[in-house]
């Protein structure tokens, strides 16, 4: 996988080369903050841009979207981020942490199991039944979403 | 202004905050707003933005093809879905060739994306187009409370895109809150991300976070914290035990969906705003 071309592929990925490190997005950063700086949006997108390097703490982006609001260059720091976590399910594997949603999704077509008890809840609130959806599975069959 | 939408709840909201959806109900009675049932919508498609963009297109774009076909604009009440359905009407209404792409995958499910259906925060629907005025004359039960306002981040965030309110520094959740006669506090790093997009992948940092506001809330004396959003609502509320686990350290602060403040302002008692399933217990008197 050449990283620096499939982000260049995208009119966000572009943004990557306006970046000059200044770090305002780190400062802004909460997962930043609560890591003492080991999560570094700044690292991880010069590791991109210089070593064209992929590495699991994409993960820990709360997508808050303060780093692509403070960037000076107008960078898509958040959205770049997001492309990069599209980039690794494409070509390394989707994470465990995200496989219990993909089969709720595919089961019922919500991101959670919503079932007879969460019903019955609603029924004594006077709320409508919430009906399951096989759309959805259809959408993510057709387009390669299922990952089964 | 609109007095009728396609009402669109999601995933976390009947999954564990039924009371936000029945307080929001509740409150677009009063105001006179129709909300239209949306049977079968199932998920907005949002986590998919980091999984595989073509997905979380069409999932978005279904949502949105089920409200034009009622010829409604959409209402959602998730910051979430906010975000998510938002920008995928934006996207596919600037992008042809992307539309579609996406209404060939929608064919197969009967359905079609037009873009001619605007997708609309429940916050936005109460501040741009109801008006902090009209929903005062609605307001009978004065309350006397410090309230800390927590926006969540897709409300506002990408604000190049979602253009609402001030991003760097926003008035409306406050405004909406001064009208039912509480107090917005000020406390500090009022912009602080609840923490909920980070919780499946590392819980630790996702607890520090939350804990992290929530002490600051705590310090500022807040007697209750706000939300507009279910899943920063999970957050506070129903991982605050967790959290304070955590932290080594009592919090205790009673957290409401907005318009359950607002409900209990118009004088529906706690029951009929689903207060009793707040985990945090928090004493009805307080609203009195």
């Amino acid at each position: 996988m050449d990283l620096r071309k499939e982000l260049a592929e995208d009119v966000d990925g572009k943004t990557l080369n306006y970046c000059f490190s200044c770090g305002m997005c780190t400062g802004g950063c909460p997962s930043a903050m609560m890591t003492e700086s080991e999560y570094n949006p700044r690292r991880i997108l010069h590791r991109a841009v210089i070593e064209g390097k992929l590495e699991d703490d994409i993960w820990l982006c709360t997508n808050c979207y303060l780093c692509q609001e403070r960037c000076p260059t107008k960078t898509k720091v958040a959205d770049l981020i997001s492309l990069m976590r599209r980039v690794y399910v494409k070509h390394k594997s989707i994470p465990d942490f995200i496989k219990p949603l993909v089969v709720n999704l595919g089961a019922c077509g919500f991101t959670q199991h919503i079932g007879e008890l969460e019903n019955k809840r609603r029924k004594r609130m006077n709320l409508p039944e919430i009906k399951h959806t096989s759309e959805i599975r259809k959408i993510l069959k057709k387009t390669g979403g299922l990952y089964e | 202004m609109s007095n009728r939408y396609a009402y669109f709840i999601g995933c976390t909201t009947p999954f564990r905050e039924s009371n936000y959806d029945l307080s929001t109900r509740r409150i677009m009675e009063k105001l006179d707003i129709e909300l239209v049932e949306m049977e079968k919508a199932g998920c907005c498609g949002l986590y998919y933005e980091l999984v595989n963009e073509l997905s979380y297109l069409c999932m978005a774009a279904r949502v949105i093809s089920m409200a034009e076909d009622e010829k409604l604009d959409l209402m959602v009440i998730c910051n979430g879905c906010n975000s998510s359905l938002y920008r995928a009407n934006k996207k596919l209404r600037e992008n042809p060739e992307l539309k579609e792409e996406v209404n060939n995958v929608l064919a197969d499910i009967d359905r079609e994306f037009k873009g001619t259906t605007e997708v609309k925060h429940f916050v936005k629907v109460l501040w741009d187009e109801v008006g902090v005025d009209k929903i005062k004359e609605k307001v009978t039960n004065l309350l006397d409370l410090r309230v800390a306002v927590h926006y969540g981040c897709h409300l506002l965030r990408p604000s190049e895109e979602i253009k609402f309110d001030n991003p760097k520094d926003p008035v409306s959740l406050d405004e909406l809150v001064e009208a039912t006669g509480a107090s917005s506090i000020d406390y500090p790093e009022k912009s602080l991300c609840c923490g909920g997009y980070v919780l499946a992948s590392n819980q630790d940092i996702a607890y520090k976070m939350t804990g992290r506001k929530l002490i600051n809330v705590k310090k500022a004396k807040a007697d209750i914290m706000v939300t507009a959003c279910p899943f920063c609502n999970v957050m506070y509320d129903a991982n605050q035990r967790g959290v304070e686990k955590e932290l080594g350290e009592k919090i205790n602060i009673p957290v409401l969906h907005y318009p359950q403040l607002l409900g209990l302002s118009m004088g529906y008692t706690p029951r009929e705003v689903g207060l009793e399933q707040n985990r945090v217990r928090v004493n009805p008197k307080i609203f009195e």
